[in-house]
């Protein structure tokens, strides 16, 4: 049976949300940017009133200021554009209990069986953008297709530039609509893809899918059949509710407000991102044998690196991750300056599934102090106990207890 | 090819000599286990081959172990060689390895130039290898032998084998993956641990003049090597001799050398539970094919898991997989003493354990599901086996 598929894609966000916020400022540009005095100040959401100034996603602060100078600057509330998404997913639920979250702005929907209530997919489409209208004053486009990658791709190239916000991709209009667009629009190429595919003489969509699958297989393994199924309008993967129930890894991620240079330094900060990994793991009940890190040196510099290793048992106690962490960075670090760092705990099981115990991990000593400092977090908040060393002029610590993603909460 | 090499006058003769081709293929076949491809040295992967006045002497080496076979010119009142010039020579391992095997006639000639050149002849077969410079080839380590002593050859391998298996294979704590050695008092002692289990054996030893307590820790993969390279002539006796950093092996014609790890090894005598609350005697094969079977549905989840229940004098092992189904097996105990019990454990750590121990019977120690086990053979005080459980909810 044929699946109907949406992808529900909110305009502008943050921005919207502001503005349903503060009615006030619904007829103003508004842009929504991080700390001008950190490397966080970018613009992060520019509502469409901005945007016809020439304001850019992605743009330092000043920039988008000198084309707008009357744009309202709002900082960001990432805690709450979250709890917004969520209540987006709870709402969506309403029509199909099919709904999975891809990003903070962007959710599936697998509406198939919904069409008995609701009647065809264009009725139902127009229904939920009216609904989200009234309901949260967010302007959604709308992509539909047979499966997550058409509706996906119906939603980015089509959607977002028709007067209705609404189009359709299927195996009716894909060879006329789909076949036409560059290489790099199709869902699954990034920009390394891209360059691969035109120096192969495959410029558009079309392309790849008139290209002799085997020679894609040959080169790329499963990768290069996969994306030649997706030029085909084929995409297997069900629309799955539980996507982030079951996690694969859990890793955090740190823009540093200058680039370090020092071993100390960065020391530090590993120690925290660590230990910030090893507490949402414990938080979300997993523990995790596979530590990596991740290095990037300044924009114009090329010199990061990615490592990762084995432990030989499963763990969410910040030292061990460190500690690994840390043998990693002084095996593979170049004496380059660091501008931003990443830790990463993978091949996550639940702490509730059986684990071997080992002999000097200490795993029930290491599981007390972790409650305890839990607790400790939990009553009194990130900044009440931490480690010495989050005392250097390095630490990141408390700049972070205040923020979700680099951003203010 | 005969008449290039005579014709060249600059060409001086550096070593020639005749030896028994199974003699040859024997020795090479040892010294290739030291010889890596892979290797930041290129020297070092020829076989170095010196004939001296006594005999003619084959030497393989990777930077961790170097081995050292002797052909002595008469053996039993048999002749092996003969060296009518002494020197020496560096030949490319692998093929000198092979084309020795494949020589048909019973002797080998070897001759070599100065330019290093080596004619291998044997019946009507004639090889012209071009080899390496000898003085170019690292020496070995000198070790002088004030720290030493002595086991059978037979012990020495089964040491080897009951304890070397439980090394650990990552390199997250290197001196892990070596065996420690203690030798105290005329007896060795041999632990080795991934931290999920251990293994432990000690035996008598003929010390040497001094009796100080000597600890090393022997790399694994060296031990391994060791092995499969000491004959069966298990009545010997192998000579050990320890410096700081390397250990030599003394057998008959064989010298085998290896680098030490260093670091401190942890102490593992305090992980060993000394009380018992629930003892268990079964038969080591009985048990094993038991968890043999139970791991046919184990191995597909993670860790492995068997669960061991024992209780009014029967044990009975299970293991499940949610998606295949499940396994039930009881067992009657030889002897049960103590309270019921409940554990689970890898099936793979204990079948490697079980597997290693040669005895009848073997008796298991509980303390508790989150405490090691611990498997002695019934009759041999000298060998522990310990596994940690896995822990479940």
């Amino acid at each position: 049976m044929d699946h109907t598929i949406f992808l529900i894609d909110m305009q502008t966000f943050y921005a919207s949300v502001e503005k349903m916020d503060f009615p006030g400022f619904r007829s103003k540009p508004l842009i929504v940017a991080g700390d001008p005095k950190q490397r966080s100040g970018i613009v992060l959401a520019a509502c469409p009133i901005a945007k016809q100034f020439g304001v850019l996603t992605a743009e330092p602060l000043g920039q988008a200021l000198n084309k707008c100078p009357q744009a309202i600057v709002r900082l960001p509330r990432m805690q709450h554009y979250i709890n917004m998404s969520a209540a987006v997913t709870r709402f969506l639920q309403h029509y199909t209990h099919l709904v999975e979250p891809y990003s903070i702005d962007e959710q599936f929907m697998d509406v198939t069986s919904s069409l008995n209530l609701f009647g065809d997919p264009l009725t139902l489409a127009q229904k939920i953008q009216q609904d989200m209208q009234r309901r949260f004053g967010i302007y959604v486009r709308i992509g539909i297709g047979p499966n997550k990658a058409l509706a996906k791709m119906a939603c980015d190239h089509f959607s977002k530039k028709n007067q209705t916000g609404i189009s359709l991709l299927n195996k009716r209009n894909m060879e006329k609509k789909l076949w036409a667009l560059p290489i790099g629009a199709l869902f699954g190429v990034g920009q390394r893809m891209e360059q691969h595919f035109i120096g192969m003489g495959i410029r558009k969509i079309g392309h790849l899918a008139r290209f002799p699958v085997d020679l894609l297989r040959k080169r790329w393994g499963v990768n290069g059949e996969l994306l030649w199924q997706t030029a085909h309008g084929l995409d297997a993967s069900p629309v799955s509710p539980n996507t982030f129930i079951d996690q694969k890894a859990i890793g955090h991620h740190l823009t540093l407000p200058y680039d370090y240079t020092d071993q100390q330094a960065i020391r530090v900060i590993l120690l925290e991102l660590s230990e910030e990994v090893a507490a949402r793991a414990r938080s979300e009940r997993y523990m995790g044998s596979v530590v990596s890190i991740g290095v990037s040196g300044p924009f114009e510099q090329h010199n990061g690196f990615h490592r990762q290793i084995t432990l030989p048992y499963a763990t969410n106690f910040g030292l061990d991750i460190y500690h690994a962490v840390h043998r990693l960075f002084n095996e593979s670090w170049n004496r380059q300056p660091i501008r931003a760092a990443a830790v990463t705990l993978s091949d996550l099981q639940k702490s509730t599934e059986t684990f071997q115990l080992d002999l000097f991990a200490r795993i029930e000593e290491k599981a007390r102090l972790s409650a305890a400092v839990d607790r400790i977090h939990c009553k009194y908040g990130r900044t009440a106990l931490f480690r010495g060393a989050s005392l250097l002029p390095a630490s990141q610590l408390r700049v972070r207890a205040g923020k979700i993603g680099g951003h203010f909460r | 090819m005969q008449e290039l090499q005579d014709s060249n006058p600059n060409a001086a003769l550096a070593m020639k000599c005749t030896v028994q081709k199974d003699k040859l293929a024997d020795a090479v076949n040892r010294v290739m286990k030291a010889i890596s491809s892979k290797t930041t040295i290129p020297i070092l992967t020829g076989v170095k081959i010196t004939s001296g006045r006594d005999g003619i002497t084959l030497t393989g080496s990777n930077s961790d172990i170097s081995i050292q076979t002797f052909i002595p010119l008469e053996e039993d009142g048999n002749e092996n060689a003969v060296v009518h010039t002494p020197g020496q020579i560096v030949l490319p391992s692998r093929l000198f390895s092979e084309l020795v095997r494949k020589l048909q006639d019973e002797d080998v000639h070897i001759e070599v130039d100065s330019r290093f050149i080596a004619k291998i002849t044997s019946g009507a077969t004639e090889f012209s290898l071009n080899g390496l410079d000898p003085e170019e080839y690292p020496n070995l380590p000198i070790i002088n032998g004030s720290d030493a002593f002595r086991i059978r050859k037979d012990l020495l391998k089964d040491m080897i084998k009951q304890t070397v298996y439980a090394v650990s294979v990552t390199e997250t704590r290197p001196v892990l993956t070596g065996v420690k050695w203690m030798i105290n008092d005329g007896k060795l002692s041999c632990v080795a641990t991934d931290s999920h289990r251990l293994a432990q054996r000690s035996v008598s030893v003929e010390n040497g003049e001094d009796s100080g307590t000597h600890t090393l820790v022997i790399p694994g993969s060296s031990l391994n090597e060791l092995s499969k390279i000491l004959d069966d002539d298990d009545e010997q006796l192998v000579d050990i001799i320890m410096t700081t950093n390397q250990i030599l092996f003394k057998s008959n014609n064989v010298q085998f050398y290896s680098r030490l790890l260093d670091g401190n090894y942890p102490d593992t005598s305090r992980l060993i539970p000394t009380e018992s609350k629930t003892t268990i005697d079964l038969g080591t094969k009985d048990l094993y094919r038991a968890i043999e079977r139970a791991s046919l549905l184990a191995k597909e989840e993670r860790n492995n898991v068997v669960k061991l229940r024992a209780e009014g004098n029967q044990v009975e092992i299970s293991s499940q997989s949610l998606e295949l189904g499940r396994v039930f097996e009881t067992l009657v105990p030889e002897h049960f003493e103590g309270d019921p019990l409940r554990i689970s454990f890898s099936a793979k750590f204990m079948m490697d354990a079980l597997g290693k121990l040669d005895a009848q019977s073997v008796r298991i120690h509980f303390v508790g599901p989150m405490r090691p086990i611990i498997i002695r053979p019934i009759g041999d005080e000298n060998i522990l086996m310990l596994i940690l459980p896995i822990r479940t909810f």
